[in-house]
């Protein structure tokens, strides 16, 4: 007799199972149900943050609303502050343009040599003011600037007379160069340079009298004068 | 896999499985993905409310500042605003005579002319103010000695600080006691307007 032959045959072919204890049939829907149980509580956390962030947001909202006219009193404040900062700073550059010469015609009249007989001293006037855009060609319509592209403004103090000679007009150039005039007169000798100063415009016989005066020299000396300085 | 030979047991495990695999994979598309869409936008929202708000408490717990700065601003300009000339009879230069004849009659200067001239304009500042100032010239022709025009000028120097020499001249006559004087002086002046 053969082993074969007593083989025990106890199990249907669908009961056959694998020798693993974990059976798939169980394990699959158990993992889905997980899956859905996770999926639930990803959205409730998901929920509840996005309502947190909503309350936040109304809570903040509702503080502003409350605050909103105080806040509009400050903010229109600040724009007033803006505003007279700005008015300032622009009368601080008309200030800062200010130049005091009394003094210095003072201490003029006392350099002025005995045989200078001043004929005219003048501060001219500045050049016309011109606001129009750079750039905009002759003719053209153009939209006038708020305020000059420059803050410098150059001064010059002429002096003109008569003297029976030279002497005397050496003298008051010399006494203008000394420390009392330093504040108010520029000293620039090189004659090469556009703004020398002084610089004497003209020196001549005086012709327009007879006699004494035939024998007097005209003179006309421009120095250059502390520019104005329109800024901080 | 051959449903037909499956068993019984086999194929309500397979549907079970089915039924909530789709039911997670719905709960993921049409939950939870919008509701992640919800939590970007409800925390943009949030950022800028909370920016706002800081913003806010931060200008309002800086308003006794603000006041103190405009109360100094305001110090600051009148000085300046004292120092604009006030026109008499709707004119500049007869508000300037009211001022000058005074002092050019006690500097021993006479027969005073005043003329208004065209304002100038000032350099802007960087932040343009909405008024904006100018400088405003006042020609005053008039005639006495070289000492008294001298002695005119440091008086006006002297009385306002704000008033500014822009051009002057004294020629020569006959009688030098009668030059013939000349002085354009400055007021700082209201201009236009950068904004109605």
């Amino acid at each position: 007799m053969s082993a074969k032959a007593y083989h025990l045959n106890l199990l249907k072919d669908s009961e056959r199972v694998s020798s693993s204890p974990v059976r798939i049939r169980v394990m699959l829907p158990v993992l889905a149900m997980f899956a859905v149980a996770g999926a639930v509580v990803w959205w409730g956390s998901l929920l509840g943050r996005v309502l947190l962030a909503r309350a936040s947001a109304q809570t903040l909202q509702a503080e502003i609303d409350t605050r909103k006219a105080a806040y509009a009193d400050v903010m229109e404040k600040m724009n007033l502050a803006n505003e007279l900062e700005s008015e300032l700073e622009q009368l601080k550059y008309y200030r800062a343009g200010r130049h005091v010469y009394g003094g210095v015609l003072t201490s003029l009249a006392e350099v002025m040599p005995l045989k200078i007989q001043l004929t005219r001293l003048e501060i001219p006037p500045p050049p016309p003011q011109s606001l129009v855009p750079p750039g905009v060609l002759p003719g053209r319509p153009y939209t006038p600037l708020w305020g000059p592209t420059g803050n410098v403004e150059s001064v010059s103090l002429v002096l003109a007379g008569r003297t029976p000679k030279e002497t005397p007009i050496v003298t008051l150039m010399e006494s203008l160069e000394s420390d009392a005039f330093t504040n108010l007169v520029t000293i620039v000798k090189d004659p090469r340079r556009s703004d020398q100063s002084p610089k004497v415009r003209s020196i001549r016989q005086d012709a327009s009298r007879r006699g004494e005066g035939s024998r007097m020299l005209a003179f006309e000396i421009e120095y250059r004068v502390k520019d104005r300085r329109f800024a901080k | 896999m051959n449903l037909q030979n499956m068993a019984p047991n086999a194929k309500r495990s397979l549907l079970i499985t089915a039924v909530f695999g789709a039911a997670a994979v719905s709960i993921y598309l049409f939950a939870v993905v919008p509701s992640e869409g919800d939590l970007v936008r409800a925390k943009t929202e949030l950022g800028e409310v909370q920016t706002r708000h800081e913003m806010m408490m931060r200008n309002l717990s800086g308003a006794d500042k603000v006041k103190e700065r405009l109360e100094g601003l305001n110090a600051g300009l009148d000085e300046f605003r004292a120092a604009i000339l006030q026109p008499s009879l709707e004119s500049y230069a007869m508000g300037a005579k009211k001022l000058l004849d005074p002092i050019a009659a006690g500097a021993g200067l006479a027969e005073t002319e005043y003329e208004e001239l065209p304002l100038v304009a000032l350099p802007v500042p960087k932040r343009l103010p909405v008024q904006l100032f100018a400088r405003r010239p006042i020609r005053l022709v008039c005639r006495g000695s070289y000492q008294a025009a001298v002695s005119f000028l440091l008086r006006v120097e002297k009385e306002f600080p704000l008033v500014a020499l822009q051009a002057m001249s004294i020629t020569a006559q006959t009688d030098p006691l009668a030059q013939r004087v000349e002085f354009v002086f400055e007021w700082p002046a209201k201009g236009g307007r950068t904004k109605k």
